[in-house]
């Protein structure tokens, strides 16, 4: 998908409401539509051969559920797990992933007009998971693509290779 | 009208049934609703709100009745309906009179709806009596009816059939014009209207003066309303004129025309109403026994009673029965359809309350049993009910094989006569239950089973013939439960296999075998990729491609294949499978930090190690020997990378894994107990992950990954 598309998908359904969260100091924003829940940090079952920024799987009322450091995932300086550290439980189209992130700061609306393509730079982002950036004066948003970002092969959640 | 629950209704050619369900639900609820309404109603203070609540509560039973065809049940509720109608638009005052009624008839419509719900085509409670005692409310009689005064006991009153024309709505004569119609035809379908909905009345074709018109007389109790609200479904609101006749008929004539009808009518009662002469007599009875026993409703003749122009004579014994037996007899349907997916939250959510429970017994066991000697009772009972639960739970899922067996019968009848061959088909167990699961991903492979015993197995008349055997042969399939599992069995009389062709086959293969193999290793060879010994590859198999699949598929399901042959004779392939996939026997141990469960099912025993039992081979695999076997080791440790934080412990514990017919030894740190687990699908949301099959959710609510026993056993043959 190029620059343009994604842009124009961004702005062709409206303002829409973002949950941002934080990575060390960056802010990232995601569809609120795809969150599910919000939850405290629990130790996960670890699961043998798995990247180390899937921490394992946990129980979510019966439901078995993998774990993700984005801190890992994004190469942040750091990931502590201590009180404040949330699991935000994305509810993707076809399974349901926890992300583990610094904390999550809000929701907001975002309207069409403050996004902005992201500029191609070199990042552990896969390029095409950035579906622009957000101005909210001076702090800016990234805003991702999580169900791109979520499937695709190198997270190895899923069995198809 | 009377009662008349034809299946096709106005349209015949939608299935309705489908949505009855739904309908006797809602009215329920409906019904429900406005008996707590009423019953809250204050007379004095009555607000537009609450009038208006009840008044849709009629309405939509009313509505959904009459779309179902159920018309007792719309004929008594529109006239509930006219009554409320008229409270609302405070024409009349609701007194309490009207509130006993409504509430009685609420009771009438319930006991007409479950009889509709249970299919009983027997006599229908007769509600003539409040349809009459509605309609003189609602025509503005303060007088209640005289059986008020009696009130009946639980089973609705019985009386002529719902439609009693009452002097205060009686039949009317109506003409009715319908038109300009291009089809004119279209209105004849009117006419059958009335022919097919007793009680409706009786319809007369008038000529008309106008080709594209047509004129009836209808004589007839319902409202114009009504009236149109059917004819709707054949012709335009809108061309419809409904006027009343010249001359009305004088009421008595009309009382015995519509007596007539109802004869004829379906389910009227059998005892055919009595002349009017008798009547009075009859009534004054009733009421004396009325008076006398009002609790004792099925030791007389069906009480009754009203007035003189309509006169119910039940035939006294059968009545009584019926009524309260229809009250007593929920509607109760021997089957209901469930969406999977309920059934699984079902299991789920038991699932959940089991590990919650094996939480509670876990924590509970550091009790002193003397001091806490009732909450350990408690816990006891919990384990048992929960235990119960999960089993009927679980038997939801079940259905018989059955399902799977009536599928072979028509494919092996094509398939032999494809073949030239003549087969007899033979089920036993059909009863035998099965997982739904488990049914949907065994078809697969027994198909392929069935079909290589008719292509393979199964001789040609002549070559059977020459063999002494009968021309025709047999083909069993067999399912019994044994144990915890359910073995499947497809057994045949064909040539069986033949040790010989195999272990040529298997040499010209390069495969490494030998004459001394055993029989069972043998038969174990067809199961190899690409192994078939059809001399001639059909369409039908022969291409090699099969056993190992069906061997991999039932083995994907904790299942296991044997086969057993006698040269000449025939053979057999058993398919053992576990009763379920949803719960495994389970044993948990510990490895580190972690703990992992292993299939008790491949468990064969398990052993504290000592130093000088494992050896090394070609520094790397252990080899452990257990009586005169030696037997390949699994560190669990290493496997699953089991970081390890407490180097004062090791793993010393052997445990002997059996699966896909050889035998691995597991080394963990310790044993930690047998439960049964809740398998749940890792790949749901995550990924296959290499020698682990599934998860469960322990006693403390943390994930632990269930082994794969069988991809275990291949890693270590690698």
């Amino acid at each position: 998908m190029g620059m343009m598309e994604k842009m124009e998908e961004l702005t062709s359904t409206g303002a829409r409401e973002y949950l941002t969260f934080r990575l060390d100091q960056e802010e990232y924003g995601i569809d609120i539509l795809k969150v599910q829940e919000i939850r405290g940090y629990e130790p996960p079952t670890r699961v043998a051969n798995a990247p180390d920024f899937i921490k394992g799987v946990v129980n979510l009322r019966g439901t078995i559920v993998p774990i993700v450091d984005m801190r890992l995932k994004f190469n942040c300086a750091k990931a502590e797990y201590d009180s404040f550290t949330v699991v935000i439980i994305l509810n993707l189209r076809s399974r349901i992933v926890g992300i583990v992130v610094d904390s999550v700061s809000d929701v907001m609306e975002l309207p069409p007009e403050s996004l902005k393509a992201a500029p191609d730079i070199e990042s552990v982002i896969d390029s095409g998971a950035v579906m622009g950036l957000g101005s909210l004066g001076e702090r800016m948003l990234i805003l991702l693509d999580i169900e791109r970002l979520m499937s695709a092969p190198d997270m190895g959640l899923s069995s198809d290779e | 009208m009377s009662e008349t629950h034809q299946d096709s209704g106005p349209g015949g050619d939608i299935d309705l049934s489908q949505f009855y369900q739904i309908f006797f639900e809602e009215a329920a609820e409906n019904l429900d609703l406005m008996e707590t309404m009423l019953l809250n109603l204050n007379l004095e203070t009555a607000d537009d709100e609450e009038l208006n609540g009840i008044f849709r509560c009629a309405h939509s039973v009313k509505g959904g009745a009459a779309t179902f065809g159920f018309s007792d049940v719309a004929e008594l509720t529109h006239k509930m309906e006219s009554l409320l109608d008229r409270l609302r638009r405070h024409e009349l005052q609701p007194n309490s009179a009207m509130v006993d009624v409504l509430l009685e008839s609420a009771d009438a419509s319930r006991s007409l709806l479950a009889r509709h719900q249970s299919g009983d085509t027997s006599d229908a409670p007769p509600t003539g009596d409040l349809v009459r005692r509605i309609a003189d409310l609602a025509a503005g009689n303060a007088a209640p009816a005289p059986v008020k005064a009696a009130p009946p006991p639980p089973p609705p009153v019985a009386a002529p059939k719902p439609t009693a024309p009452a002097v205060a709505v009686g039949a009317r004569q109506l003409e009715i014009k319908v038109g300009p119609l291009t089809h004119p035809e279209q209105a004849d379908a009117i006419s059958e209207l009335f022919r097919d909905i007793p009680g409706l009345g009786t319809i007369k074709t008038l000529n008309s003066d106008r080709s594209d018109f047509r004129v009836f007389s209808v004589e007839t109790a319902s409202t114009d309303d009504d009236l149109l609200d059917l004819f709707t479904f054949h012709v335009a609101r809108e061309q419809i004129d409904i006027r009343a006749a010249a001359a009305s008929a004088a009421p008595v004539a009309v009382e015995d025309n519509s007596h007539g009808f109802f004869d004829d009518a379906p389910g009227a009662p059998s005892a055919a109403t009595p002349a009017a002469a008798p009547a009075p007599a009859e009534a004054s009875a009733g009421y004396g026994f009325f008076d006398g026993s009002p609790g004792a409703p099925s030791a007389a003749p069906e009480p009754i009673s009203i007035d003189s122009h309509v006169v119910e004579a039940k035939a006294g014994p059968k009545a009584p029965a019926k009524a309260p037996g229809a009250s007593a007899a929920q509607p109760e349907a021997a089957t209901i359809r469930v969406a999977i997916s309920k059934v699984d939250q079902l299991i789920n959510l038991v699932g959940e309350l089991v590990i919650t429970q094996a939480m509670l017994a876990q924590n509970s066991r550091a009790l002193d049993p003397a001091v806490y000697q009732q909450l350990l009772t408690g816990l006891a009972d919990l384990d048992r009910n929960t235990r119960d639960l999960q089993e009927s739970v679980m038997s939801i899922r079940m259905i018989p094989m059955s399902i799977v067996f009536s599928r072979f019968p028509r494919m092996l009848r094509d398939l032999a006569g494809k073949l030239g061959k003549k087969v007899d088909f033979v089920t036993q167990g059909e009863a035998t239950e099965l997982d739904k699961g488990l049914v949907e991903k065994i078809t697969d492979p027994l198909t392929h089973l069935v079909r290589n015993s008719c292509d393979h197995g199964i001789e040609s008349p002549a070559e059977r013939l020459a063999a002494g055997k009968p021309e025709t042969g047999t083909i069993t399939l067999s399912a019994s439960h044994q144990g915890g599992s359910i073995v499947i069995e497809v057994r045949d009389d064909g040539k069986g296999l033949s040790r010989e062709k195999i272990l040529k086959k298997a040499r010209d293969r390069g495969m490494d075998v030998s004459d001394q193999m055993s029989d069972a290793d043998v038969w174990g060879l067809i199961f190899a990729p690409g192994f078939s010994t059809a001399e001639v590859v059909t369409d039908v198999s022969g291409r090699g491609v099969g056993m190992d699949v069906v061997k991999r598929n039932i083995a994907a399901l904790n299942g296991t294949v044997e086969v057993d042959s006698a040269e000449g004779f025939g053979m057999r392939v058993a398919v053992r499978l576990p009763l379920t996939l949803a719960i495994m026997d389970g044993m948990s141990v510990g490895v580190g930090e972690e703990v992992y469960i292993l299939p008790l099912s491949s468990v064969v025993e398990s052993f504290q190690v000592k130093a000088d039992a494992v050896s090394t081979v070609g520094q790397g695999s252990q080899l452990v020997k257990v009586r005169d076997e030696y037997m390949p080791v699994i560190e669990l440790e290493k496997v699953f990378q089991v970081p390890r934080f407490d180097f004062d412990k090791n793993s010393d514990i052997m445990v002997v894994v059996e699966a896909d017919g050889s035998r691995v030894v597991l080394l963990v740190d310790e044993l930690l107990g047998q439960q049964q687990v809740v398998v749940k699908n890792l790949e749901s949301n995550y990924r296959k992950v290499p020698n682990v099959s599934g998860a469960t959710i322990l006693g403390d609510g943390k994930v632990a990954l269930i082994l794969d026993t069988a991809a275990l056993v291949r890693r270590s043959r690698h």
